[in-house]
Order: C-alpha cells, then structure tokens, then sequence
C-alpha cells in the first residue's frame, strides 16, 4: 500500500542573508500510512516545525522528493489540493485567526477553496460543532481562551474536508488542561474520522498517544520506533533534551541503584514498570542475602525550616475586581491571605483563570487591590510613595519575557532596569555581566542586538534583565512556557540557584512537576480563593482536594502510590524520579535512607 | 482589562436600520450627505432635522449615545459657528463693543452648525452606530468590486481593513502586557518630563512593531496554509442581497428628501 504521506532523501537549507544558508533537514526519508498518528519529537531548533512545513508545501526541498497523496510537492498545479488535504495547526493561537468572529474565521479556508455559498455553511455549521464552538460562532475570536483558539483552528481545518492534520507545536502555548482537551479531540478525530496526524511536539505526554515517533536532531531523524521503543533508550532521549515517562525514568534509575539491567521493554509503560521494579527488588534482596552487596542510597533532602524566619511578604484578605459595575464584572481574587517567608520558595498553582496572574500583579503594585492589604518588605503595597521602591526590590517577570526587549544591544537592556533605579555606570555594569553570567550568556552576545538571539537566548537576556536590578525577592510567572524539556529545566535550574543565592522567590506555573520539584510552600487558587496552602508535602498529598482544583497529583507521586500495595514500607510523598527511587530501594530492602542533609 | 473595548461606537441591536444592507446604507449616507448640502433655506432644514430625528429614532440606539458621536466635532462645531457669526458683514444685528454681528451672519453661522450636526449625525446613524466595521469593509468591497477591472485592489483593501479590525484587540493587550512589564523594570509613564516620557513610550513601542511584524510573518503563512490565493476563485460565507425592506426604504427616503427640495425651490 502507498503510504500518504512518502517523504524520500530529503533536504532543506534555509538561505540567509550574508551567512552560509542554514540546513534545516537533512537526508530525511518517513512514510506515513493514511489513518496513523504519528509524532515527530525534537527539541527547539531540531528541524522538526521545517519537515512540517515541507509536507505542506509551504516549502519545496532543495533535495529529494515530498509526496502527499500521490502528489508532489514541487509542482506547483498540487500545492493547494495538498494544503486543502493537510491542515496545519500552529503554535500561536493568535497569529492563525483571520475572521472577525469565529464563524467568519471557519468559513476562510472554504472560502478561499470557492465553496458554493451553501456548502461552505455547512461546512462551518459541522466544523463548529464538531469541536464544540457552536454557541460561540458569533464572538469575536480574541475573547476565547487559548484552548479554544486552537480548537477554533482545528474547525478552520476541518471545514476544508482534510485527510491530514499536522500539529506544529499546536499545544506549547496551552495549560496542561486546554493541552490535555485538545488532545482529545485529536484523539477523536484519528479513531472517527480515521485523520492522519502528524504531531511535531516536545511534549512526553502526547507522544504516548501516538502509534509512532520519529525523533529528530540536528535536521536528522535520529531515531524512530513506538513510543515505548523510543522512550526504552532513556540516555539517548535524555541526550536530545527531552522527557522520558516519570515510570520509566523510575525504573531505570531503580536499576541503576540496584547495579542490576532491564530488559528492553520492560519499563515502557505503567504497569510493566511497576512489575520491573518489583522483580528488580526481589533479586535485589537475593543478592544481598547471599552476599555483603548492599545498594548505595543517595542522601534525602529534607525540607528548609520555615520556623522563626522573617516574612518579607504579608498578603490579608485581598480582593480584586476588574471592571466591577459593567456587564464584564469578574471577581478575579477573593479574600486571599497568604504569606512569604525570606529565601523561601513558594510555588502558586492554579488553572488559567484562577488568578494567578492578578494575585502576583499586586505584589508589587501593577494593580491594586479594592479590599484587603499587601505588605511587601514591610511597605504598603496601595501608597504610590512606596511602589517605586518595591518595584526596584522586588523583580517581576511575565509570561514570555522576551517580548519586552527593546535596546540596541543585550547589554544596554540588561542595564535598564538597573538605569532606571538611578545607579550609575560603575555600579550598573558589574551587574549586567552578574545577571548574564547566572543565565549564561556570552559576552560577544551582550554586544548583539537582543532581536537577532535565538528564542532560548531572548528569554535569558530577559530573564537576566531583571536578576541585574538584583531583587530581594523574584517572581516568575510561568517562565518556562513554550520551552522545550532541555530549556525548562534549565530556567528552573536558575530558580534554584538564585535561592540558594537567598533570593525569595515566588514561582507560578500551571505545571505539578515543576511546582513539586522546586517549591517549599505551596499555595493552590482556584476561583481567586486560596484552595489549599501549606508545604509541598503535605498540599499533595492530599489527592481529593487537589482533585477537587482541577489539579492532579505529579506523575511521579501517582506512580509511587501505586507501587504501595506492594511495598508498605513506602512513603510515597515525594516528588522527582531520583528521589522517588532511592524511597523504592530503601522501602523494598528495609533500609534508611542516608544520612539528610539540609538544603 | 482592555479586552471590553469595541472598536468604533456600535451599538448592538435589530432595528430596521441596523438590518438594512451595508451598501443600501453607504449609498444612503452618500444621498443624504448631497441633500443636506442642497438644502438652504431655514423650512426645508427644519423639515430635513425631523427626518433625521425620525432615523434616530427608528435606529432605536439611545438619544445619549448618538449625541455623544458629536462630542469629538464639538469644538469645530463652536468655531466654525462663532467664526462664520463675526466676520460676515451684512445688516447690523447687534452691536457689542467692537464686535458686531449682521443678519447674514447669524444665518449662515446657524445654518452652518445645523448642517454639520445633520452630517455627523446621519453617517454615524447609518455606519457606525447600526453597522460593525467589519460589515463596512464587506460593503467597501463589494461597492469597490466593478473598479477591479481597471486594476483598483478592492479585495486586497477589504482584506487590509479586516484583518487590521480582528488584530486591534489582540495588539491592545498586548501593548498593556508590555507596558506592565516595562514598569517592572522601573519604566514610568505618567511622571517625569517629556524626554523621559518619550524615551519610557520607546519601551513600548519597539517590542509592540517587533512583535506585529512577527505576528504578520506568521498570519502571511497560516493564512498560505488555509489556500489562500487572492481574491480570484474566492466566494464568501455571507453573500450581501438586497433585500425588498432595502428597496422600500431607500424608496421612502428619496422620497422625502425630494419633498423637502421640492418645498425649498417651489
């Protein structure tokens, strides 16, 4: 059978100007059967959004042959059946809307297809319903939320009566509950109407829902399997800069403790996991029975002692409105309290809409509360005499930072901030190189204009812009979003740092993972009322009531609680692979955890 | 929170006025412009006021709401009337101090602020208060369509003009998100002197241009992806048709405003 998408020996290279042109794929040769879902995984920069854009025939190859359908994609006379027949799903949700209202925006693609005027009605009509926008066809499409843009070009695609749909990144821009939604939807449309999809993602979790990955590297496809084939070779995964399932990476990391090896495949999903870690376990205990082996545990962290410390933040029954008295009225926080200890990190954690992001404004001072008091660094948080001042020791960084470069150069927006806190030039600049070292750039890169870095490098100039006005206390408001696995951790590696620095810092994100990985506090919004706050530990572990935010508890503490029938001995309140582990082994061999230490 | 702004002051409704066709009523405002423009003598304005009010009326938008679309005119409105009252010489009217006023002058001052308030009044009636933009662009389009012959871009300026209309929105939060975090870093908008405002609406400025450019960029190849080609081959969702209530008002209308030249030149 031919497959529908056939992509042989293929090669690209972008051309820059005044530089060698840029090969984005190399030698890349894929089939795709008609009705598969196939992911394409690779970290930013691996030539993964380029092969998609090859298959669309938004770009012909410089080499080889692209043949969608039967159709080639050089030729000119196949490009817009082969557009019609492969959707595209972009990366930001804004830049793919054209209509004025959702309806209008649907109707593009047919439009554009000349459609009789019926025909395209009905197109719309189906396409909305099919993705549950009916009752919005006649918004404007900037009131819907990033979940449902996305879904809204999912309907745009659909409405051209495709057999194909490619995801480039269609999710990066989405919280975890929008991302899982979407992908239901995908789901369904693989398994109804037998779509052939191609999703070119960095996220774990939603290649596990395909039926084959290829992962790329460099414009090269390094390797290819079944989800479980891929993420068996942990090193190589991790290597790329990705993710491996919490269970797997657990298992692994059980083996390696256990100077023992599993076999392939054996921890490619859950269960089988669980199954691996107790055979590994039981000849474990064989072996140190026979012999003197006895497995080496790495120490325990215990969490830092909150007792006695000062608080640098006191936040009392705080509610905010926005536009109270019109028809658009929306309670955004209501009588939260809440405090922050000094060189605490606390994580905030809610769903889109639950006020994260209205509940750090007023920290220092963007917006101010109607009801209720903020102290900040034991200054009013309300009195504009006092704003400046926070302002210039307490550090904000929004979503996606990079936006908010302007200078000349990396160095000169670096120092702005520090400029505008009336330094002068011999204190500004020991700063800048302070602030650049932390997120590691170059100094070559500090002369360059911040619009010609790369992504990554744009948001560490960023992040860097504010570490250089050296705040007391930092809050990062989703600064990993739209990263790959390999920058996510990178950014949250900068957190951790700047703590041990004694730098407070507040962290908010919509992700368990990060929260559970980094934070010793935990506060839980939901609704703009505090849901639950108190320390990582005991906040998950308590299932009903994260369950009842909307929240699941992180993968790895989920897996470990499965492990519990098995091994009673196990405190599954714990958070990363490596930790999770070492709690295995000790619980499956009767031994203490090494001697703890404090952070 | 600048999500709730509209762009232009539409007033949502289902009157007659706000179901009539788009082209019916560009084409009716450019009618209505030419009779207020004939319309000289003091009866006849009269009788053209009270059509007017009637639209109002019938366009079932609030008095307040169409008054207030005069508010950006209002000082034009002041000047041209005090302007066309002192220097036009004629029979003395009144005389205070150096100032005087004539006959004439008072006429043409009055006659002056009542047909720019006619004007203001009927084309936001007719466009802007019962129409949405985005309508307007369509009926631009379709009015515009015979000049494609001779080469005039008629769907590439009605592409423009919509997509500028569905981006407002989007660079307006934007530009709050920004100006947000420039504060942050110490940026100040409202205080300091006009060097340091001008150099603070930089801050702004720049990443806004960077990013919408980016955002075209990206729009240019999605909207590639959805086929798009051009206007050639392309039909449309909503297609405009006149409809009997279309014909029978623009009818009525004529008719009225003949009657009225016909009192004024009989």
């Amino acid at each position: 059978m031919q497959a529908f998408i056939d992509i042989s020996k293929v090669h690209f290279s972008y051309r820059q100007s005044n530089q060698d042109p840029l090969l984005a794929v190399q030698d890349v040769s894929l089939q795709i059967a008609a009705g598969s879902h196939v992911a394409i995984l690779g970290r930013n920069g691996s030539g993964k959004s380029t092969l998609a854009r090859l298959i669309n025939a938004l770009e012909q190859p410089s080499q080889g042959i692209v043949l969608v359908s039967g159709r080639n994609t050089a030729q000119e006379e196949n490009v817009w059946e082969i557009r019609r027949l492969c959707g595209m799903v972009f990366q930001n949700p804004d830049n793919q809307i054209v209509g004025t209202t959702v309806e209008e925006d649907v109707a593009f693609g047919p439009e554009n297809l000349g459609f009789p005027q019926p025909d395209i009605r009905l197109a719309v009509d189906e396409a909305l319903a099919y993705v549950g926008l009916s009752d919005d066809a006649q918004k404007p499409p900037h009131l819907l939320s990033g979940g449902q843009k996305q879904k809204l070009a999912i309907a745009g695609i659909l409405a051209m009566k495709p057999s194909c749909l490619i995801l480039d990144e269609a999710t990066s821009m989405l919280d975890p509950v929008s991302r899982h939604d979407f992908m239901q939807l995908v789901e369904t449309l693989v398994h109804d109407q037998n779509m052939t999809v191609v999703n070119i993602t960095h996220h774990m979790e939603e290649v596990l829902l395909a039926d084959f990955v290829y992962v790329m590297s460099g414009g090269r496809v390094v390797t290819s399997g079944t989800p479980a084939e891929v993420f068996d070779q942990v090193s190589l995964v991790r290597r790329e800069g990705l993710d491996v399932p919490d269970h797997t990476e657990i298992a692994h990391a059980v083996a390696s403790l256990l100077d023992d090896q599993l076999q392939p495949l054996e921890a490619a999903s859950w269960d089988s996991s669980r199954l691996a870690i107790l055979r590994l376990l039981d000849a474990a205990k064989r072996r140190a029975a026979q012999t003197n082996w006895r497995p080496a545990l790495p120490p325990a962290n215990t969490p830092m002692d909150l007792e006695g410390v000062e608080t640098v933040v006191q936040v009392k029954q705080l509610s905010y409105v926005y536009a109270p008295g019109t028809a658009m009225e929306t309670r955004a926080l209501d009588q939260v309290s809440f405090d922050v200890h000094k060189g605490e990190l606390l994580g905030i954690i809610g769903h889109s809409g639950s006020g994260k992001s209205t509940l750090i404004q007023h920290l220092n001072g963007l917006l101010r509360g109607h009801k209720g008091q903020v102290t900040v660094l034991g200054m009013d948080g309300s009195t504009n005499a006092d704003i400046r001042k926070i302002r210039q020791r307490v550090g904000l960084l929004f979503q996606y930072p990079e936006h908010q470069l302007f200078e000349e150069t990396v160095f000169q927006d670096i120092a702005f901030g520090p400029k505008r806190m009336g330094l002068d030039m011999a204190q500004i600049e020991p700063r800048v190189l302070k602030a650049a070292r932390i997120v590691g750039l170059q100094d070559e890169e500090l002369e360059r204009s911040p619009f010609e870095l790369s992504g990554g490098q744009k948001r560490r100039a960023a992040i860097a812009g504010v570490l250089a006005m050296e705040p007391e206390i930092l809050i990062l408001d989703e600064p990993a979003a739209g990263l790959d696995p390999a920058g996510r951790d990178e950014i949250l590696d900068y957190a951790a740092q700047l703590r041990q620095m004694g730098v407070t810092i507040i962290l908010v994100s919509h992700s368990m993972e990060d929260i559970a990985r980094l934070a010793d506090r935990v506060l839980v919004l939901r609704q703009g009322r505090v849901h639950a706050f108190g320390r990582t530990a005991d906040v998950f572990s308590q299932e009903e009531q994260l369950v009842r935010a909307g929240l699941s508890l992180p993968r790895t503490t989920a897996f470990l609680k499965s492990l519990c029938d098995d091994l009673p001995a196990l405190d599954w309140h714990c958070f990363k692979p490596e930790d999770a582990a070492a709690r295995i082994v000790a619980a499956g061999m009767g031994l203490s955890i090494g001697a703890e230490r404090t952070v | 929170m600048l999500k709730q702004i509209s762009l232009g002051r539409y007033y949502p409704g289902r009157s007659m006025l706000h179901r009539l066709d788009p082209r019916a009523k560009i084409l009716l405002s450019f009618f209505y412009m030419v009779v207020i423009f004939l319309v000289q003598k003091p009866l006849p304005m009269l009788l053209l006021g009270l059509l007017t009010l009637v639209l109002m009326l019938l366009s079932q938008v609030p008095m307040r709401h169409i008054i207030g679309s005069l508010k950006p005119i209002l000082f034009i409105l002041i000047f041209a009337f005090v302007i066309n009252l002192l220097t036009i010489k004629g029979d003395e009217l009144v005389t205070i101090g150096p100032v005087t006023i004539s006959e004439q002058g008072l006429e043409t001052a009055v006659r002056m602020a009542v047909r720019l308030m006619l004007l203001i009044i009927s084309t936001t009636l007719f466009l802007t208060l019962t129409t949405t933009p985005i309508l307007v662009a369509d009926a631009i389009e379709h009015l515009l369509n015979p000049l494609r012959r001779i080469g005039f871009p008629a769907h590439e300026m009605a592409m423009m003009m919509s997509i500028a209309l569905r981006f407002v929105p989007t660079l307006l939060e934007e530009t709050e998100k920004i100006m947000k975090a420039q504060s942050s870093r110490g940026a100040d908008y409202d205080t300091g002197g006009l060097i340091a405002k001008a150099r603070g609406l930089v801050s702004v400025l720049i990443p806004l241009f960077v990013s919408a450019f980016k955002r075209a960029e990206e729009l240019a190849i999605a909207m590639e992806a959805r086929c798009y080609r051009g206007g050639e081959g392309r039909t449309r969702l909503k297609v405009m048709r006149y409809t009997p209530m279309d014909i029978v008002f623009a009818c009525l209308l004529v008719v009225c405003c003949t009657a009225i030249l016909l009192v004024q030149y009989l």
